[in-house]
């Protein structure tokens, strides 16, 4: 339940989003520029190996790099207050056009596999405590232990393997075949790969919590007034117990937005999919700073976002969490 | 029928690692219509789990290993999850012992209540299923039921809860209700409402009650007939005036010399010395012997049958047997002879 005054509740979580992310591109504005590599390989490619040192310097000046860091990140802020996020080396366009190209085909791919996911695990969760401790339950827990423990390039290598090489089935990388960039069915089997991994991946987790938080639900005591009153096991289940997890499930989706989408990534390099994912990849290899800056923003806003939302939640839902304890459980998760 | 609930030689253990826990011995007792029965004796001494095998709502690892149960002329011992669920709330409820946690925190109370209606009357109308609710927080003494039943269980003090829940164990109409300690978890002057209220409902609605409870003052207040258990056995059994002015166990006399009310004449509250056996190594003979200052060689040898000492009393002990020697009764009016 919100404090008295919701202006001053949303607004403190307002003041903690603002500063986090403050915060956030200080770091990585800081950190891009001091890791070791050329940002000019980026802007001239193969050509920089031909510049006299003379030319380096002047082609570095253009491009503002050789102030201090911090007048760099101060000229940086000013012109992103102006909505300008200057341009991608590698591209030589304003980075949010290289990046509108391209956050589609992410989101499609994380978005559907995180509604996917979350179906499922809910499912699973659900089937695995009906059947506590039989065969059903024995058997997905087990595998689910197995596969999450698989790293996920090493997967998604097999699986292309398997249904891309070996039986031809599904094309092995891309978002779509050349030409066909407006053929539906066409695009749904560039997806089904790198998704399959996205929900293999993280299911089994979820799954998991879900049954046990269930377990300890029907471990509860108002299960035996209920039943007491003549509820039987799918009534007291789905009415009553799985209705006091849900809060914290929903809490704990939220929470797990940013590992989908740092899992996303991945398999995104590993398909070459073009999305945000091998964009991130790339520019942080080639030192392309603003699309990086900017790629980083976008997700450090998205995972700092989840986590205040989460806190939200969860404060909604139960008055008795106080905020402080919120606070502290999602900041063990995001550790 | 005379009987609505008729137990006999029941016996049910638990499966622990520690070995197996004989919970309820070889018990036997029934239920008139109408009556209140309670059933007295220390913590784990089995009354509880007696009351949860008649409505069948232990865990996995109990296991009922023999005995018989038969409920408004039905043997009901070996009835499937199912054909139970049609029975519990309908035939019998079950009033527990903590309402802190025996409602669902995410539901409001009058949505629980109209659940416990909705199982046995499916198709009950929306105008008379609210009506109901409103009548059923009445009955249980729920003023300003009309607002009060969209609250939450945490809107309410724990006694309002014990109500709420009583609400919910009485909206099918059951011939029977198990109170399992119902008072226990409340304070003082909570405790004696929500007696006169089982009281009074059981008056009003005619519902044969079994009263659950370590209290005797509890039970002298509200009980018809009184039934003490130890260590899982039924000791004594008679009527509530047979149990306080003549009672023959050793236990019993224990129990009532450790009563504050009593023991005020005489200036000393007297402790039953020692603790009940764990109920996983049984002692050989009478569990009672080694804490019974009377107790006989024979106790040590034989467990004590069930002596009759009229129609409606009987006691499980060795002094009751012609051989016995007669002592003087420490407690009740009577000496033995």
């Amino acid at each position: 339940m919100i404090q008295k005054n919701p202006f001053l509740y949303y607004g403190k979580k307002l003041l903690s989003f603002c500063l986090s992310v403050f915060v956030l591109s200080v770091l990585v504005f800081y950190i891009a520029r001091l890791a070791p590599g050329d940002p000019l390989m980026s802007y001239y490619g193969e050509r920089v190996e031909k510049m006299s040192v003379a030319e380096k310097e002047w082609a570095r000046d253009k491009l503002g790099l050789n102030d201090p860091i911090y007048v760099q990140y101060v000229r940086w802020l000013q012109n992103a207050f102006r909505g300008d996020f200057g341009i991608s080396f590698k591209y030589k366009q304003n980075v949010l056009t290289v990046i509108g190209a391209r956050i589609g085909n992410t989101l499609l791919l994380g978005g559907t596999g995180f509604v996917l996911m979350f179906v499922l695990a809910l499912g699973l969760g659900i089937l695995c405590a009906w059947f506590e401790d039989r065969w059903p339950d024995r058997v997905i827990c087990r595998l689910g232990t197995v596969i999450s423990c698989i790293p996920e390039f090493w997967l998604s290598l097999m699986l292309i393997m398997v249904f891309a090489v070996m039986l031809r089935w599904l094309p092995s990388s891309g978002a779509y075949s050349i030409g066909k960039a407006h053929d539906v069915g066409d695009r749904i089997r560039h997806l089904i790969l790198p998704l399959s991994i996205v929900v293999i991946n993280h299911l089994w987790y979820y799954a998991y919590m879900i049954r046990n938080k269930l377990l300890e639900e029907v471990r509860a005591d108002y299960v035996l007034l209920a039943r007491s009153k003549g509820l039987n096991k799918r009534q007291i289940l789905f009415r009553h117990c799985l209705r006091g997890i849900l809060p914290s499930y929903f809490s704990i989706m939220a929470i797990s937005v940013p590992h989908v989408l740092g899992g996303t990534y991945i398999i995104e390099t590993v398909f070459s999919y073009p999305g945000i994912g091998t964009l991130s990849y790339e520019s942080a290899r080639f030192h392309d700073y603003n699309l990086l800056m900017i790629l980083c923003m976008i997700s450090g806003v998205v995972v700092i976002f989840c986590n205040i939302l989460s806190q939200i939640i969860n404060e909604q839902i139960d008055p008795r969490i106080k905020a402080q304890e919120v606070v502290e459980t999602t900041e063990v998760k995001r550790a | 029928m005379s009987e609505l609930l008729k137990v006999e030689n029941l016996s049910v253990s638990f499966d622990t690692p520690q070995g197996t826990v004989h919970a309820v011995r070889d018990v036997s007792f029934s239920l008139r219509p109408g009556e209140v029965l309670a059933i007295v004796g220390e913590s784990g001494c089995g009354k509880s789990v007696l009351c949860k095998s008649v409505m069948k709502l232990l865990p996995g690892t109990a296991r009922v290993e023999s005995g018989r149960i038969i409920a408004d002329g039905r043997d009901i011992t070996h009835l499937t999850e199912r054909e139970m669920c049609r029975l519990r709330g309908k035939l019998f409820s079950m009033v527990f012992q903590d309402p802190m946690t025996s409602l669902n925190p995410t539901l409001p109370i009058g949505r629980q209540i109209e659940e416990a209606i909705q199982i046995h009357e499916p198709r009950i109308g929306r105008k008379a299923l609210h009506d109901r609710v409103i009548e059923l927080m009445e009955l249980v003494g729920i003023e300003q039921a009309e607002e009060r039943c969209k609250l939450y269980p945490y809107n309410f003090s724990g006694g309002m809860r014990q109500r709420s829940v009583m609400a919910i164990a009485l909206a099918g109409n059951p011939k029977m209700l198990f109170a399992d300690e119902p008072t226990t978890a409340l304070d003082v002057t909570i405790q004696a409402q929500i007696l006169d209220l089982l009281r009074e409902i059981q008056q009003k609605l005619g519902t044969a009650t079994i009263l659950v409870s370590h209290d005797l003052g509890v039970v002298a207040r509200a009980a018809d007939r009184v039934a003490v258990m130890y260590a899982g056995k039924i000791v004594e059994i008679g009527t509530a005036e047979e149990i306080y002015y003549d009672p023959r166990h050793p236990y019993t006399w224990g129990l009532m010399q450790a009563l504050p009310a009593l023991a005020a004449e005489r200036g000393e509250l007297k402790a039953i010395p020692g603790m009940p056996p764990t109920l996983i190594d049984l002692p050989k003979g009478d569990a009672f012997a080694c804490r019974n200052a009377w107790a006989l060689a024979i106790d040590y040898e034989e467990e004590p049958p069930m002596f009759r000492i009229s129609d409606t009393h009987y006691a499980a002990t060795w002094l009751l047997d012609e051989r016995a020697p007669k002592i003087p009764v420490p407690v009740g009016g009577k000496a033995y002879g």
